[in-house]
């Protein structure tokens, strides 16, 4: 009987925590979405990556999933996890998320060329890239709102290198096989079932 | 020492840091020549000063040799990509084949925005302040500025000295404007003279009341959504063929910082 009420209590403190987890990750607390690691440790315990193991579980059945991003060195309590879509979603779907063709073209020219520069580019190199195929006017303001939205971060000396929000959005990989023309088989999950990505 | 001696040790360093900071690829750098160098002059070095910067441009290669570690691994990983092939493929893509590549390696962020406690106080307190708008209205006065000329330095920088280059710019402007409003045949005003500076901006609103005056483009104003719309005519139009009015368009620099940090132009 005992036992009984020890699993039920085990059980319901899991859902707790997995509410928790939940919230931390879909509301935006911070000027970033998402949450570090070392604060979902502090609301959820030392046992925080069991718990974000059962929510993928919870979230696959949703068509999302949770990503890792990491920041530095391994295990930094700085790498910080994401809720994004397990998929890539339709033409119809980026039309209503606010997205020009323009500025999906000119995204996939800029991470491309950052990648093949090995991370880092000149901002002037990849607007004058840009400007062969778009206009100008429209380049320097798109390169801009990049930047303000995490998918690409300049420094002070003018090189642009791939931002927070690529790393948690976009399959660097696969976007590269793509634009070669071959397709490349998803990434493999980490043991903790949680997709780890940067 | 020897002018020539510190001359190698600062171009050394320099060149480092361009590798470092400007994104030079590191293998441009003749790491082993500079060694070389370096190991002849380092017994003539007496002073403080000179055996500082012998330390500044070894630490400088030692980083160059870290970067040609770091380059090898990049191109030898599953990422790299020739910057070239990049250049090709932008011209062979259409920007709709560009986005489909995007689109099928993006999975978006989910995320949901809530308001704190703080937050509903500030809105509550901001509400309780805010003056009726009969008030409002009575403060939004304007203030009549007096027309200049422009000088002719201010032309040159905008790299007109003379008309023809004056109707060259217009054209100029004008394709741009065309091809900016593609076959939609219409764009924001803000969308198109907002640019990376305040100045670039002015100047590009400078130029689109030239080309409404001058026929070639129209604009609506459309007060409901408070939106400015531009029209670029296919061919220019005489001023009769058109109705002529008068319209003030501000831009501020207020304005302009409001729209470049509120993303949306």
């Amino acid at each position: 009987m005992e036992k009984t009420e020890r699993a039920k209590e085990d059980a319901a403190e899991a859902r707790q925590k997995l509410a928790k987890a939940a919230q931390l990750l879909f509301f935006r607390h911070h000027m970033e979405p998402g949450a570090k690691r070392w604060e979902l440790k502090k609301a959820i315990g030392r046992n925080y990556e069991e718990v974000l193991k059962m929510l993928d579980g919870e979230l696959a059945m949703l068509g999302l999933e949770v990503k890792l991003v990491k920041e530095g060195e391994e295990g930094s309590e700085s790498d910080r996890y994401f809720i994004t879509f397990k998929g890539h979603p339709t033409l119809t779907e980026t039309r209503t998320f606010g997205w020009r063709i323009d500025d999906m073209a000119m995204l996939t020219v800029a991470i491309s060329y950052i990648v093949a520069k090995g991370g880092k580019a000149q901002l002037k190199e990849i607007e004058r890239t840009l400007k062969e195929k778009f206009p100008k006017w429209r380049v320097e303001a798109t390169i801009d709102r990049f930047i303000r939205r995490g998918y690409l971060s300049e420094d002070e000396t003018g090189l642009l290198y791939i931002g927070w929000r690529t790393r948690a959005e976009i399959d660097q990989k696969t976007l590269l096989g793509l634009l070669l023309g071959k397709e490349e088989k998803g990434e493999a999950k980490g043991d903790s079932g949680v997709r780890e990505q940067g | 020492m020897t002018s020539e001696k510190k001359e190698l040790m600062l171009r050394i360093i320099d060149l480092c840091e361009s590798v470092q900071q400007r994104g030079i690829d590191p293998f441009d750098v003749k790491v082993q020549e500079f060694l070389d160098r370096l190991r002849e002059i380092l017994p003539k070095l007496k002073a403080h000063e000179d055996l500082y910067l012998d330390i500044q441009a070894m630490l400088g290669l030692a980083e160059v040799v870290y970067q040609q570690g770091e380059w090898i691994k990049h191109k030898s990983s599953l990422l790299y990509l020739d910057p070239l092939l990049i250049m090709l493929k932008l011209h062979a893509l259409s920007s709709e084949d560009l986005s489909e590549v995007l689109m099928k390696s993006w999975h978006p962020i989910v995320e949901l925005e809530s308001i704190s406690p703080h937050g509903i106080k500030e809105s509550k307190d901001y509400w309780t302040e805010l003056p009726p708008l009969s008030e409002r209205w009575g403060e939004l006065g304007t203030t009549e500025l007096l027309t200049g000329k422009i000088s002719r330095d201010e032309l040159e920088k905008m790299g007109v000295s003379s008309e023809d280059d004056f109707s060259k710019l217009m054209k100029d402007i004008w394709e741009e404007l065309q091809s900016a409003v593609g076959e939609k045949g219409e764009i924001k005003y803000w969308d198109f003279i907002m640019a990376r500076t305040f100045e670039e901006t002015t100047k590009m609103a400078w130029l689109v009341s030239f080309l409404v005056t001058g026929g070639l483009a129209t604009i609506d104003v459309i007060p409901l959504e408070e939106e400015i719309i531009l029209r670029p005519f296919a061919k220019p139009r005489g001023l009769k063929a058109t109705d002529v009015f008068s319209l003030a368009i501000p831009v501020t620099r207020e304005e302009w910082e409001r729209r470049r940090k509120g993303g949306e132009n």
